[in-house]
């Protein structure tokens, strides 16, 4: 049995929606802008960031659903309730034990978690909050987005570092081939707080000075930060609904004890032409490590394909790989090719719309993850 | 209830736990053999809350971690007391499995990881930024001890070559990472897995469970009529799971089986849960048909059982419901080692084998009244159970995240 994509949400930095998240690639659109973060100690540093825009919950959720989240609950929801739009998917046709959501994120929910640790530092540990604990757990992105489509079908949260999105996808992909549930939001969210900024600049993680962009083929001086939300439906090949990409294959292993995954996933597709190679490259110190059996085998089955981030637009973070995942969906969905940015400027070679898109993710950690996408 | 074919079962063939009862089955067993507490102060901190015990573990981490093969200088400097409990597990788990597990590989339930590094990072910083000396701080370690480390460090170790995740669902983390370990396995992506959970305590899961006031003054006393709530506590427990046919092949011992494996969610509330166990009562089900059993079949249920007031009023009436007419024996160990969050899982997947392997029940420890809206057949002494064949484990999170496991014996 195979599992396609039926439908696509996203919160960015490039734009709100899918629509104007695809119009942005087309236009190649740089999404980086310098943002004001406050510091522990009462200042304000500049810096360049990839800030996801304001979510537009407009005929997707009650305003009151929404006044009760955290930002990146909210942006999650969203990209939910766009996903399923996209499907033409009512949550309420499934029947709810069916219905599953599956979330990759790295840092969880650091703005109630820092609200927590405030609560008590500033007042004692007797007057910690209990909503903000409530919401500090990793799991309430999922279970957010469940509360709100009604999903009580697998409600599964992975973090993986810089590929958790791609866990949770393989996890996903894989629930559904186990006949665990029918359907599937497979999401991929973090946030940049102030304090998760101030903490990276501590240990020279990120960019300070004014640069145009992300260069993901840099010289690892450091990473333009982003963050945002992408979601997709995921559901059996067998779906009466038109599929904007098919699965071909997912894996999760290691490249640090010489796994080949990038041939693996080559195979499990049934070896097909590959025309675009994409990434999780954003030019940080850890950013993408093959290892010499996978550059052989990349050379072998791959050769000639463009190796592409879309990070220069729409920036990086750890879960970053939910919207280079979508776009790798529309490229296809919409016989389309959108030109990479690097520094804010076109970088590579135009090439012509993929149809099959592998995707090859080593992780910092030493994990690694990909798939294939095709039309 | 619909009855299915049997999913294949899944051989556990290797076993390694730590919590406040100590480390290794052995000490394992003699908590559950005596009815031994693990209810005691808390220690690793200074806390302003003095009167609420921790189920904390009590030996020397550093010590222990010397008898695990591969740790190097470099490894250790970048390990939380998380990562040091699933290790020191783990270890025990391969040693006891008896073969190299490295073309495996890992699935980890985990909810606290390095918070008690960061959050100790980030209050420092905090005092710094006032005295204007933050540039001198190495806040490093807050990404060092984000979510993946355990499992990275667990790759690190045993040289893993195959899939590593981690889950993270709260208090049903380690459930659902041996179900889906079970699950990589029977569809073929793996011939081996490490699976389980491993949590410390740490400020933040103990100021907020203490927030949410249910957090109990003299230790848990699961479904008793005047419970008053929970006990922090932090711990690993891991198992070497292998396909029947992969055990078989190399001669291993198999200790039991992962028969069955249910999951839902509630989508009811933050954290309270369905008041009705609506998504308990699917999980459980979903469990006994994975494993191909009906609700008789099953010879003891160690409950979820935290001793919170919402917890086990609700998983009550599930037992009930799912179990109507049945009489099946019920005990939550939450008082031997507190609760210990996304480990609880692992832990109690051993309880479970412990009860399958001795042939007897381990006693509810600290219940003088029963429920009375929803009785349940309570375990109150340690109690033999010659043939106990299957067992189902109950493991529950915020968000109603839930996971039921069904293990079986290894001649069943």
């Amino acid at each position: 049995m195979g599992v396609v994509v039926t439908g696509v949400g996203v919160v960015s930095a490039l734009g709100a929606n899918p629509d104007a998240f695809r119009r942005a690639l087309l236009d190649g659109t740089n999404a980086c802008a310098m943002h004001d973060f406050e510091r522990m100690d009462g200042s304000v540093v500049s810096a360049p960031a990839y800030l996801a825009v304001a979510p537009d919950p407009a005929g997707l959720i009650e305003p009151r659903k929404l006044r009760r989240m955290f930002r990146l609950a909210r942006m999650s929801a969203v990209a939910a309730r766009q996903a399923l739009k996209h499907a033409e998917l009512d949550p309420a046709s499934i029947h709810p034990t069916r219905l599953g959501v599956c979330f990759g994120t790295s840092f969880g929910a650091m703005e109630p978690t820092q609200k927590f640790l405030d609560s008590w530092i500033e007042n004692g540990e007797t007057s910690a909050s209990p909503l903000q604990f409530m919401n500090s757990v990793h799991g309430i992105l999922a279970s957010q987005i469940a509360m709100d489509i009604n999903a009580q079908g697998v409600n599964l949260t992975t973090a993986q570092r810089d590929i958790c999105f791609e866990a949770a996808l393989d996890t996903g992909v894989n629930l559904i081939e186990s006949g665990r549930a029918d359907v599937i939001l497979v999401g991929g969210g973090d946030e940049l707080t102030p304090m998760l900024h101030e903490f990276a600049s501590h240990t020279q993680q990120v960019v300070l000075g004014r640069v145009e962009g992300l260069d993901p083929w840099g010289s690892r001086r450091g990473i333009v930060p982003g963050d945002g939300a992408g979601v997709v439906v995921l559901e059996r090949e067998d779906t009466r609904r038109k599929p904007s990409a098919r699965i071909s294959a997912t894996r999760i292993g290691r490249w640090d004890h010489g796994g080949n995954l990038a041939r693996e996933l080559w195979q499990q597709a049934g070896k097909p032409r590959i025309d675009l190679l994409t990434d999780n490259r954003d030019g940080g110190a850890g950013s993408t490590r093959l290892n010499r059996m996978e550059e052989r085998a990349l050379k072998e089955f791959a050769d000639g394909a463009p190796a592409v981030s879309h990070r220069g637009n729409f920036g990086t973070y750890p879960s970053a790989g939910a919207q280079q995942f979508i776009a790798n969906v529309l490229m296809l969905s919409h016989h389309e090719y959108y030109q990479l940015l690097a520094n804010g400027k076109p970088s590579g070679d135009s090439t012509g719309a993929p149809s099959v898109i592998l995707h090859n993710a080593p992780s910092t950690s030493g994990s690694h993850a990909g798939y294939v996408l095709s039309t | 209830m619909s009855q299915t074919k049997a999913a294949q079962p899944i051989a556990i063939t290797g076993l390694g736990v730590i919590g406040a009862f100590g480390r290794g089955y052995d000490a394992l067993h003699s908590a559950l053999v005596e009815a031994r507490e693990g209810v005691g102060p808390l220690t690793l901190w200074d806390s302003s809350i003095t009167e609420l015990p921790v189920g904390q573990y009590r030996g020397d981490l550093a010590d222990d971690l010397s008898a695990v093969p591969g740790i190097t200088p470099r490894i250790r400097k970048r390990l939380s007391r998380s990562d040091t409990l699933a290790l020191v597990a783990a270890a025990e788990a391969v040693a006891q499995a008896g073969l190299d597990v490295s073309v495996g590989g890992a699935y980890v339930g985990q909810s606290v990881c390095g918070t008690l590094v960061s959050e100790a990072l980030y209050i420092e910083a905090n005092r710094r930024a006032k005295t204007g000396d933050l540039s001198r701080l190495d806040l490093g370690g807050a990404f060092v001890h984000e979510g993946a480390n355990t499992l990275d460090r667990l790759a690190e170790v045993f040289k893993l070559q195959g899939p590593t995740l981690s889950f993270m669902t709260a208090c049903s983390s380690a459930a659902n990472a041996i179900g889906l370990a079970a699950d990589a396995i029977r569809s073929g992506r793996c011939d081996l897995m490490l699976a389980g959970g491993a949590d410390s305590l740490s400020r933040i899961a103990f100021n907020g469970f203490c927030s949410l006031k249910v957090v109990s003054p003299d230790g848990p006393r699961p479904f008793d009529r005047d419970r008053q709530g929970m006990m922090v506590g932090e711990g690993a427990g891991m198992l070497v799971l292998e396909s029947v046919q992969h055990a078989k092949q190399r001669g291993a011992t198999i200790l039991g089986y992962v028969s069955g494996y249910g999951h839902s969610c509630d989508a009811y509330h933050l954290t309270a849960p369905h008041p009705e166990g609506r998504g308990a009562v699917a999980a459980m089900g979903e469990a006994l048909s994975m494993a191909g059993l009906k609700p008789g079949e099953i010879g003891y249920i160690n409950a979820h059982g935290t001793a919170t007031q919402d917890n086990d009023r609700t998983e009550a009436r599930a037992i009930a419901d799912v179990f109507r007419g049945c009489e099946v024996p019920v005990s939550s160990t939450k008082r031997y080692m507190g609760h210990t969050l996304a480990a609880a899982g692992g832990l109690e997947a051993a309880v479970s084998l412990w009860a399958l392997q001795q042939k007897q029940l381990p006693a509810n420890l600290g219940l003088r009244n029963t429920l009375e809206d929803a009785p349940l057949n309570m375990v109150r002494e340690t109690t033999a159970a010659h043939e106990l064949r299957h067992v189902l484990s109950n493991s529950f999170g915020f968000g109603g995240n839930n996971a039921a496991l069904v293990f079986s014996r290894a001649d069943a």
